[in-house]
């Protein structure tokens, strides 16, 4: 029981401290790549302290709950998703319930900066979700071919079989869902060439354009915490998870940078691109492992 | 007390309505109200008893009679449930308006003949108050006049169309098995060649597929439920088209039975495949089509459609945890598709009829409690979980996928994440964003109104956090029908492929809202502003709209809506025309002038004597 409480409250720390370590550090890679210096790899710590003093304004009460009903959402998703050995309430649900937590993320900032009446806010929400449509059929594709082939909608489970035998990645039919969703980790992450939703150039940072003070520490914290989940997520699902938290976070560092390395030199796409491209090339290569994963079933 | 009495409350109330709104509004309305609030208390006095009753004995030498068992009573307290709540709204929705005595007159009426059907235990009387359903419905379909017309007049052939496949069913059963008890029929059923099995399941499929709007039976569904009465869109989205459903799980596992079904046809190719297949296409396309309404009520008609897809992957699918998961998810639509339309309802009794998705706006800050019921609905259809609609999806995904069935269970998914989208639109282009000018002093909805979306909402959250008490009574329903029983407790089922525990959910989410909040707090206090003070950065910004909603999630139009056509649609009205044509072709004949008749006489004889002469067939 108490083990249970420590696990509680250690995970969202971690996937806290990771995620914004990523955030810190995608910067930091970007820098390099551009042959600047870049900001240390404390800025975004840095940046949270210094907006969470300043002041702020709010639309009304849907505006302040959506912002704490998403971060609220993404923080409850970690107790769900196994995190090396911890995995404190995996036992009240499985991968379905994580997909559909993940859903409180970007709903909870949409009722949120609905509330305010900027255009800027709408388009941007309307990209969000659109790009989520886009990427959550090749998305769905993938986790049915992962869930089918193990015959499990168990996310520990998921993970016990692969370290009884080896990493889905590593093992033929499910390698193609894998690389499938090596492709769209970009766009579930918002990273380029799919920053679309906030493209500050276009529309003002979109869903931030009115937030400001404890909001956007609030926002950038929630970013934080789903970038950890989404490639968390890859990691348990195809990377075999981890026995140890350490070895995990390690996996996790590694994908990200790998991700980031490949994507940065891209430019940004407009949104009909992104959806063209997401139901292409990673949405067919997707159903193609489905449906090996249906021909060569266990 | 039996249950005939039941019955002739039901009935006879509904007619004493409609004479009592001849002497006072007043006495109408708490009749009506008291009525069907009895109906409740009545039926849930019926609780877990099993009753078969004769009702009448003298109709054609064949004995009707009355039956209550597990499933009647969970559909009879569906039906008087919403039922009651639409009378409730209705009270201030309907004031204002033009034959009122007659409009309570048919909702009871409907709600009563529903009672009957799931009541019934033969078949012709279920058929008998089959068609008052029908027949009551239609009437109120057309209740506003216009396109509503049109509307009632789509509903009525159709639903006409289904009734005779039904009774042929019926006839061809009576034929065959010389009795109409269901449960004399399911008896004599298990010796009868699976041939026949499918015949009799195509010609009532045919009928309950009409009325539940299964694709390619469901044209009628989109326009009735648009140009209804709200509060009878509530009931007919709600609680008629599931009469389909019940219908569906009736011929399925009460008359023909499951172990007799799930055995018809093999493989890819058996019975229940095509139906669910039938069910997945009927959960994705008309999801994606309601994406693209600009109307709010005939986007939550095409979502009625996509939902029943859900419902009848789950019945079909035939294990006890999809079983399980349809009829929940049944039970839910019904009560969050209710909610949904109560609340177009009250914004469009608010601000004169407008449900045009690209003219309003902004309502939340004059219509809070309004919103919340709506975004308590929407998440309910959504499925987010500390919801009932959660509750069931997981059960009928878990049951697609467990069952090997990816395909079906993607169709579910992306069918998900089309809702999500419409329904944020939804959302989004009545409640947020800029509030128009001319709604400026819109009113909060009156308080029936409140009261009836107020009582819908805790159900769907009580129902989503608690999913054990509707799962008790639906457990009963599936293993009375033959299926092994679910471990249920009252927070969720425990099995070795997954176990759910909704409250330990509802705990962590509250835990960590509680959490972000404090962290909130701890932040410097926000200045409360007026809607555009950031947006336009303290310049007067433009007088007219500057909401984003036309074509709001425009990219994705642009991709998906030449594929979106409703062709089953266009192939209908194309018969409906050409079947029109046909007759006009016929009418040219019959002139009126008493001249071309005569001719038309001597032709004739002309052609009968040469044909004698040339062939002497006489």
């Amino acid at each position: 029981m108490v083990m249970r409480i420590v696990e509680i409250v250690v995970s969202p720390i971690i996937a806290f401290v990771i995620g914004i370590f990523l955030l810190g550090l995608s910067r930091k890679i970007m820098a390099r790549i551009h042959w600047r210096y870049g900001p240390p790899i404390t800025q975004p710590v840095i940046d949270i302290i210094k907006l969470f003093n300043q002041t702020s304004m709010s639309h009304g009460r849907l505006f302040n709950l959506g912002i704490i009903l998403s971060l609220a959402g993404s923080m409850v998703v970690v107790l769900f998703l196994p995190i090396g050995k911890l995995h404190p309430l995996s036992g009240s649900g499985g991968l379905l319930v994580i997909l559909y937590l993940m859903l409180f993320g970007p709903l909870g900032i949409a009722l949120s900066g609905g509330e305010a009446a900027n255009p800027n806010t709408s388009i941007g929400i309307s990209r969000t979700l659109v790009l989520a449509l886009g990427y959550e059929l090749p998305l769905i594709l993938i986790l049915l071919a992962v869930m089918s082939h193990y015959r499990s909608i168990s996310i520990v489970e998921i993970v016990r079989a692969q370290q009884e035998t080896h990493w889905s990645l590593l093992s033929f039919p499910l390698v193609v869902p894998g690389i499938a969703y090596l492709l769209i980790l970009p766009a579930i992450l918002g990273e380029r060439p799919f920053e679309l939703i906030k493209a500050p150039q276009e529309i003002s940072s979109g869903p931030m354009v009115e937030y400001g003070g404890k909001y956007l520490a609030l926002a950038t914290i929630q970013h934080a915490f789903s970038s950890f989940i989404s490639i968390a997520l890859f990691v348990n699902l195809f990377l075999g998870g981890s026995s140890n938290p350490g070895f995990f976070i390690m996996k996790v560092i590694v994908v990200f940078v790998v991700e980031v390395l490949i994507n940065a030199v891209f430019p940004r796409l407009r949104i009909e691109q992104a959806i063209r491209y997401l139901w292409r090339w990673p949405a067919l290569i997707a159903f193609a492992g489905l449906i090996l994963v249906y021909i060569f079933k266990r | 007390m039996s249950i005939e009495i039941l019955l002739i409350v039901a009935f006879g109330g509904a007619f004493l309505t409609y004479f009592l709104g001849k002497i006072s509004h007043i006495l109408r309305d708490a009749f009506a109200v008291l009525l069907s609030c009895a109906l409740i208390a009545f039926i849930s006095y019926f609780y877990g008893k099993d009753i078969e009753r004769p009702l009448y004995v003298g109709f054609l030498e064949m004995q009707l009679l009355l039956r209550l068992n597990t499933l009647s009573w969970f559909f009879a307290i569906t039906v008087s449930t919403v039922g009651t709540l639409s009378i409730i709204f209705s009270l201030s929705y309907i004031r204002q308006r033009e034959k009122t005595d007659f409009y309570y007159f048919m909702m009871l009426l409907v709600n009563a003949s529903m009672l009957g059907i799931v009541l019934s235990g033969d078949l012709v009387s279920f058929y008998i108050f089959w068609e008052i359903m029908s027949w009551s419905a239609f009437l109120l379909i057309s209740y506003n006049r216009g396109p509503a017309l049109a509307a009632g007049m789509k509903y009525i052939i159709m639903s006409v169309i289904g009734s005779i496949g039904i009774l042929i069913g019926i006839l061809s059963i009576y034929t065959t098995c010389g009795t109409i008890h269901m449960t004399q029929i399911a008896a004599q059923l298990t010796a009868a060649s699976s041939r026949y099995i499918i015949f009799i399941i195509i010609t009532f499929s045919v009928g309950f597929g009409i009325k539940s709007a299964m694709v390619p039976l469901h044209t009628w569904l989109p326009d009735a439920h648009s140009q209804a009465p709200s509060p009878f869109s509530a009931v007919l989205s709600g609680i008629l088209i599931k009469m389909g459903t019940y219908g569906f799980l009736l011929i399925m596992y009460v008359i023909v039975g499951m172990k007799l079904f799930l055995g018809l046809g093999s493989g890819l190719f058996s019975v229940n495949y095509i139906l669910c297949f039938l069910g997945a296409v009927t959960a994705v396309i008309p999801t994606f089509i309601a994406l693209l309404q600009n109307d709010a009520k005939r986007l939550l008609a095409w979502h009625s459609i996509g939902q029943i897809g859900y419902i009848i992957m789950g019945i079909t699918l035939g294990t006890s945890l999809s079983i399980a998961g349809g009829i929940f998810h049944l039970l839910n639509h019904a009560m969050f598709k209710a909610l949904l339309f109560l609340t177009v309802g009250a914004v469009e009794y608010r601000t004169g009829g407008v449900r045009d998705l690209n003219s309003l706006g902004g309502l939340i800050k004059r219509m809070p409690v309004t919103f919340t019921a709506a975004l308590v609905g929407a998440l309910g259809i959504i499925g987010v979980p500390l919801t009932n609609g959660f509750v069931s999806k997981w059960l009928i995904y878990k049951s697609l996928i467990l069952e090997q069935h990816p395909f079906f269970a993607f169709a579910a998914f992306i069918g998900t994440w089309g809702t999500l989208l419409s329904f944020y639109k939804f959302l989004h282009n009545m409640f947020l964003g800029q509030l128009p000018e001319k709604y400026k002093d819109v009113e909060k909805a009156p308080f029936s109104m409140q009261f009836s979306m107020i009582i819908f909402s805790i159900v769907i959250i009580l129902t989503g956090i608690l999913p054990g008490i509707p799962l008790k009574v639906i457990n009963a329903i599936q293993t009375s029908f033959g299926f092994g029983p679910l471990h249920i407790t009252i927070w969720g089922i425990i099995s070795e492929t997954g176990t759910i525990n909704m409250v330990n959910i509802f705990f962590a989410l509250i835990g960590a809202c509680v959490i972000v909040w404090l962290i909130f707090r701890a932040g410097p206090k926000a200045t409360k502003i007026t809607q555009d003070n950031n947006y336009a950065a303290g310049a007067a910004i433009p007088k007219d709209r500057y909401h984003y909603t036309v074509d709001f999630y425009n990219p994705l139009y642009r991709m998906i809506a030449p594929f979106l056509r409703d062709f089953v649609d266009e192939f209908y009205m194309r018969l409906a025309k050409w079947i029109q044509g046909l007759g006009n072709g016929v009418r040219r004949i019959y002139t009126g002038d008493v001249g071309y008749y005569v001719i038309y006489i001597i032709l004739f004889l002309a052609v009968l004597i040469f044909i004698q002469m040339k062939w002497s067939i006489w």
